[in-house]
């Protein structure tokens, strides 16, 4: 119990050493303290911290003024909690994983309706909902009615693809949309066909001779 | 089958006279020893050797060779390879290096969470464009794109881990503008909006 506390007392200086290390320099000087105090807060609550850090860095990258990044990081923070309180609410046992309030977090930022995204949370219990839920997003930006973008994507699970595979379903939509058939015949034509839809090319040895590693690869937020 | 008269066997051996057989008998003695007289005078028949000699001199009827090919091309035949073993060890590790060794033109090797994200704009008069995002901690001036042919299209090949990233073009080092290409958008918080791509695994 000892040994606890002085590790949560050591760290969390070192933590908040390491975030200013990363925004100084990079973001305005005034934003610094407003959005390091934002990730203590985060990580008080077991919130993610890292997109409040990457916001900051992209308004820095982008010259904005440090107001803008502090109000920025505040509604961030409060979206956060939005997304795990919607995770909690969906069935997820807390304490939940940063990565999926991040992931709700993103799908809400797309536009899915709480809804919707709860549906795909309590649907998918035992795995990551990422795929799942950009599949829908993808759908519901190109006007798909979001209830049967969500449908045909947990009836794609219930016929064994899983992960990145679901993004397929959502492309195979697409593309019989692009060849002239309504939404809801697209819909159907690709649930009838079911688990069978296209993987996408593998990238070719030419793409991949040409490619480099950025020199901060970040992991994804 | 006929029993023959004993006795035109013992007059045909010359065992009896054939003015003791009655004249029946003695017409059948004649008709045998007519028959018999024939059959010496006909000529030898050819013998086994001649016979398959005459045979394979023969020519083939047509078609024959294409047969024959297909019987030896699908009749099983014991093959016998022999080579030095120092001469194997020698193949078995050329074969190795060269499937192993990765070759200058192979680029990195990807790993298990990793993909490849290309990203491509048109900027006709452009002097310079680079990709900005959260897979680079929005640091400007990292991945830059090329446009080698001058044509106005600028592209750049990533290496990233898997995941979903935001990210935006920034043209000449100072216009931020989103990737037009893509259908995946989300407000920045900034009154802008960013581009968002998804690497997926390339080990499939």
């Amino acid at each position: 119990m000892k040994l606890g506390l002085l590790l949560a007392l050591v760290a969390s200086p070192l933590g908040a050493q390491s975030v200013r290390g990363r925004l100084e320099g990079r973001v305005p000087t005034l934003a610094i303290p407003v959005v390091d105090s934002l990730v203590q807060v985060a990580a008080r609550e077991d919130l993610p911290t890292e997109p409040l850090v990457q916001k900051a860095l992209e308004g820095g990258a982008k010259r904005v003024p440090p107001q803008q990044i502090a109000a920025a990081g505040q509604v961030m923070l409060g979206q956060l909690r939005d997304a795990r309180e919607l995770l909690v609410r969906a069935g997820d046992a807390a304490p939940t994983t940063a990565a999926e309030v991040t992931t709700v977090y993103s799908a809400l930022k797309r536009g899915l309706a709480p809804r919707v995204v709860a549906r795909i949370v309590a649907a998918l219990p035992q795995e990551p909902r990422g795929s799942a839920l950009h599949a829908v997003a993808d759908l519901a930006a190109h006007r798909f009615d979001a209830d049967s973008a969500a449908s045909l994507i947990l009836d794609a699970t219930r016929q064994g693809l899983r992960g990145e595979r679901l993004l397929d379903v959502s492309t195979a939509v697409l593309h019989e949309a692009q060849r002239g058939r309504s939404r809801n015949e697209a819909l159907a034509l690709v649930r009838q066909r079911l688990p069978n839809v296209p993987p996408p090319p593998k990238p070719g040895r030419a793409s991949i001779a040409g490619a480099r590693r950025p020199e901060a690869a970040a992991p994804p937020p | 089958m006929n029993a023959i008269d004993p006795r035109i066997h013992q007059a045909l051996d010359g065992e009896i006279s054939r003015d003791s057989l009655p004249p029946e008998l003695r017409g059948t003695v004649d008709r045998l020893e007519t028959v018999a007289a024939l059959l010496a005078s006909a000529p030898a028949a050819a013998g086994l050797e001649a016979r398959v000699m005459a045979a394979l001199r023969r020519p083939a009827p047509p078609g024959a060779g294409a047969r024959r090919l297909v019987r030896w091309l699908t009749t099983p035949h014991p093959v016998t390879f022999r080579i030095r073993p120092a001469w194997s060890l020698a193949l078995a590790a050329a074969v190795a290096l060269l499937t192993l060794v990765p070759t200058q033109e192979a680029g990195p090797v990807l790993g298990e969470h990793e993909g490849i994200a290309q990203f491509v704009g048109r900027f006709p008069d452009a002097r310079s464009v680079h990709v900005v995002g959260s897979f680079n901690d929005w640091r400007p001036g990292t991945i830059p794109l090329e446009d080698p042919d001058h044509d106005g299209v600028w592209r750049a090949t990533v290496v990233l881990p898997t995941g979903a990233y935001e990210y935006m073009f920034v043209v000449d080092g100072e216009r931020w503008v989103p990737d037009h290409m893509v259908d995946r958008l989300v407000e920045d918080d900034f009154g802008r909006e960013n581009s968002i791509v998804i690497v997926r695994t390339a080990r499939r």
